[in-house]
């Protein structure tokens, strides 16, 4: 099972102002490896998340999963496809305000559409395996920027997600807990056998990734670099 | 349903709040309602009970019927010669009296032919069938007001003596307490010159406020009766009008409903609008992590109709303490159908309100969640 994006084009904008992001894009991903993508603002890591996971549609070319084409299904199969085969852990804003640490697991079980009480003491044992046993508990407010990424890692796993999609995950996180979480991915994405895929700015990451692929390089010939934030 | 309920118990404050808001507004309502249908009943409560389809008053009479019309014999006898149906004589009158304990009180009085079909069916003492002249059936209501069957009453300035041999139903008309006397004393009542002497008294004419009517004409149409004996018949629900102040008060008590309709849906619409623009990178994260939107729908609705029904039924509950509260103090009056339709249409205006914030929570752009927006 891997990921592979082939002849993807992105654009955003209108025609008198398009911006091109990826023209004719093709890389591939490989299971059970932690890849980090690597590269300026503007290079386009997340475009490329954002394309893999099913919440953006590129204007051509194939995004395959598992043989399946994300770009050509419909929105509510692309939904489907992000709550069965698909984990997200953001940036920042990963959790559900007021909910804490093990409900924020059940909610990605309600989501997927099981019963979530029954699913409380595996959520309980995830949680411990990323060394959260003492905040099951914690609301987001009561837990410091790593341990609420570890809550998001641990929720993005939960469902064991065939692919794994993280947006600099330690942009939000103190330098002293940036490596021990870093460390933390790369095992994950050992044990667990998905694919994982990283955008980062930090080293820290890139150090403890398999793979690095430079943004800058992959996206070489293309229009112009992403705005901001895409 | 787990994570609607999630969401209120961690917002719990917030969702109090705008529940004690729904509840207000739904207690609200309830007692408006109350007042509108215990002032109605106040108001009307005899005419409601009068075992008539329609009325029928002098064509001058515009409006205030019961107070400005006036019919004779003859157009009685005329109608009960054409209409096909039964027909009676009834007078309507706004009087005071003092009876001999010393109880002041208003009354209005009915004047109907004793064994007609507008004859008072009481449950207590004796009807006016076979009673002397002088007799009257009181509302229960004037027995709040401490009259008593037994009990004398003499009409203020006039000096016409009643005694009181029955009582009936809480009845009134013009928020006042109907006591039914014979035609013929209503006539006395209604067209004596207050403090004149009794050698001094004219002749009584033999008229009435309006005819009855049983059933609708099976004879001639009303219509033709009206134009050929200068009439005016009007259904009994259409005669409500007719009685003093009903309209005004509907319309201020309707109003102040309508309102109150327009009111509840805008606030549960206004909290959860900005309850949905607060949620909205919450809502971006639950559908980045593969929430339909219909999920995402029948969550919010959820929710609102948690707050909403709740809400509503807790003011249910409050308008009726109010209204136990209340008691017989004032015209209030709130049947369990009235409170269950009332609280129903808060409870659907409030839903409706909700239905404003849905395209907001279908538009939560799960793509918001990568880069650095948040």
């Amino acid at each position: 099972m891997s990921l592979e994006l082939t002849g993807v084009t992105v654009t955003f904008g209108r025609t008198d102002a398009r911006t091109t992001v990826f023209d004719g894009l093709d890389v591939t991903f490989e299971p059970g490896r932690m890849t980090a993508l690597a590269g300026p603002s503007g290079s386009g890591k997340s475009t490329l998340l954002a394309v893999a996971g099913a919440l953006l549609r590129p204007a051509s070319g194939q995004v395959l999963l598992d043989g399946e084409d994300l770009a050509a299904l419909t929105d509510a199969r692309r939904a489907r496809a992000r709550r069965e085969r698909i984990g997200y852990m953001f940036q920042s804003g990963n959790l559900l305000s007021g909910l804490t640490a093990t409900d924020q697991l059940l909610a990605a079980v309600y989501i997927s559409g099981a019963r979530p009480r029954a699913h409380r003491s595996r959520a309980e044992e995830a949680l411990t395996r990323v060394g959260l046993g003492h905040r099951l508990r914690h609301r987001p407010e009561q837990l410091s920027g790593g341990e609420r990424q570890r809550v998001a890692l641990a929720r993005a796993l939960f469902l064991e997600p065939k692919l794994l999609l993280i947006d600099e995950p330690t942009a939000a996180v103190d330098r002293s807990q940036a490596g021990d979480l870093a460390t933390l991915l790369a095992e994950r994405a050992h044990q667990d056998n998905c694919v994982m895929v990283v955008a980062t700015h930090d080293p820290a990451v890139a150090e403890a990734a398999d793979r690095v692929v430079d943004m800058t390089a992959l996206t070489a010939g293309a229009a112009s670099a992403a705005p901001a934030g895409r | 349903m787990f994570l609607a309920l999630l969401e209120l118990r961690a917002a719990r404050g917030r969702f109090l709040l705008m529940g004690s808001v729904v509840v207000l507004v739904a207690a609200l309502v309830g007692i408006v309602s109350g007042f509108t249908t215990g002032l109605g009943d106040d108001t009307v409560s005899a005419l409601r009970r009068l075992p008539a389809s329609q009325l029928v008053f002098s064509s001058d009479a515009k409006s205030d019927q019961f107070a400005r019309s006036l019919l004779d014999e003859k157009t009685a006898a005329a109608w009960s010669a054409e209409a096909g149906t039964e027909t009676t004589p009834l007078g309507v009158s706004i009087t005071r009296g003092t009876t001999n304990r010393g109880a002041e009180v208003d009354l209005a009085a009915f004047g109907v032919e004793p064994g007609s079909f507008l004859a008072p069916s009481v449950t207590e003492g004796d009807g006016l069938s076979g009673a002397a002249a002088d007799s009257m059936v009181m509302s229960a209501k004037l027995a709040d007001e401490g009259v008593r069957v037994g009990d004398t009453l003499v009409i203020d300035r006039l000096g016409i003596e009643l005694r009181v041999v029955g009582r009936t139903e809480r009845s009134s008309y013009g928020h006042v307490p109907v006591a039914c006397v014979p035609l013929k004393t209503w006539q006395r009542i209604r067209f004596s010159t207050p403090g004149a002497p009794a050698s001094r008294t004219t002749a009584i004419p033999g008229q009435f406020s309006a005819l009855a009517l049983r059933t609708a004409p099976d004879g001639a149409s009303a219509a033709d009766l009206d134009a050929r004996y200068s009439t005016t018949t009007l259904s009994k629900e259409k005669a409500y009008e007719a009685a003093p102040g009903y309209t005004g008060e509907r319309l201020t008590m309707n109003s102040i409903q309508v309102f109150l309709y327009l009111i509840a849906p805008l606030v549960v619409g206004a909290f959860f609008s900005v309850w949905t623009v607060q949620r909205r990178p919450e809502l971006a994260l639950l559908r980045a992590m593969g929430a339909s939107r219909r999920r995402l729908l029948a969550h919010t609705v959820l929710q609102a109709a948690l707050v909403v029904v709740l809400g509503t039924a807790a003011g249910a509950v409050l308008a009726g303490a109010v209204g136990l509260l209340v008691g017989e103090q004032v015209p209030f009056s709130l049947p369990a159908s009235t409170l269950t339709a009332t609280m129903c249409t808060v409870a659907a205006v409030g839903l409706a309100g909700t239905a404003l914030t849905l395209r907001r929570v279908t538009r939560a752009d799960p793509l918001t969640m990568l880069g650095a927006n948040r």
